[in-house]
């Protein structure tokens, strides 16, 4: 078990912990593509909120190979897939009472989307 | 999981109101609470994502009714039970002996 110890702890904080992961995986995505975010409700944890789920959106960026936080959290391993930013307009996820000149934009990903 | 952390689209919580100039912690206690964690963390016997489900898998009124630091202190207790480092009895215990002033 690794110990901190008080002269190492502001490196320690500097260097932070990093969640990407330099590894190969093919993207199911890119920049442009509708996407439609899976109706998931697992009883472990995710990064999908209850509000974007089921909702269609649009791949902004994507930001390479990330740990799988679903995953990760439950001791199932890294699950390294792409990360994207996706761009929701606000009538999407509000409702057509949503002011219609603006949008969310979230980090999700590739396991939770599927194409729309 | 479904639980009340994942809050975004909520109703009645109020604006959010910025505090002036605000500390970095707000008592002693939240200082070690999150130091505590951190050097936890270090030990390799979870990960982030663990530590976050630890917060966030209780019932909605303790979530809700907690502070920031006080959730944190919550998921560490849990994650040190689970890892077999500190009981929630010898917490209690603890506590208890602190209380009668035998601290």
């Amino acid at each position: 078990m690794a110990v901190l110890k008080a002269e190492n702890v502001e490196a320690a904080m500097l260097k932070g912990g990093p969640c990407n992961v330099d590894v190969e995986v093919a993207a199911r995505f890119a920049a442009g593509d509708a996407v439609m975010v899976r109706n998931l409700n697992p009883a472990g944890h995710t990064r999908a909120p209850r509000y974007i789920r089921g909702r269609r959106g649009e791949i902004a960026r994507d930001y390479g190979v990330f740990i799988f936080p679903d995953s990760n959290a439950m001791g199932q391993g890294k699950a390294p897939q792409h990360l994207y930013s996706i761009r929701f307009e606000a009538t999407e996820i509000w409702g057509a009472d949503a002011p219609a000149r603006e949008a969310v934009y979230l980090d999700l990903w590739d396991s939770y989307l599927e194409s729309a | 999981m479904n639980g009340a952390h994942d809050m975004g689209g909520m109703d009645g919580f109020g604006p959010v109101e910025r505090e002036v100039d605000e500390p970095i912690f707000h008592a002693e206690w939240e200082r070690r609470a999150f130091a505590l964690t951190v050097a936890m963390g270090f030990y390799g016997l979870w990960n982030i994502d663990k530590s976050r489900y630890a917060r966030e898998n209780r019932d909605p009124l303790g979530y809700l009714a907690d502070s920031y630091y006080e959730r944190w202190l919550y998921g560490l207790e849990v994650l040190l039970e689970e890892n077999g480092l500190v009981s929630r009895d010898e917490i209690a215990a603890r506590m208890a002996e602190l209380a009668e002033g035998d601290g």
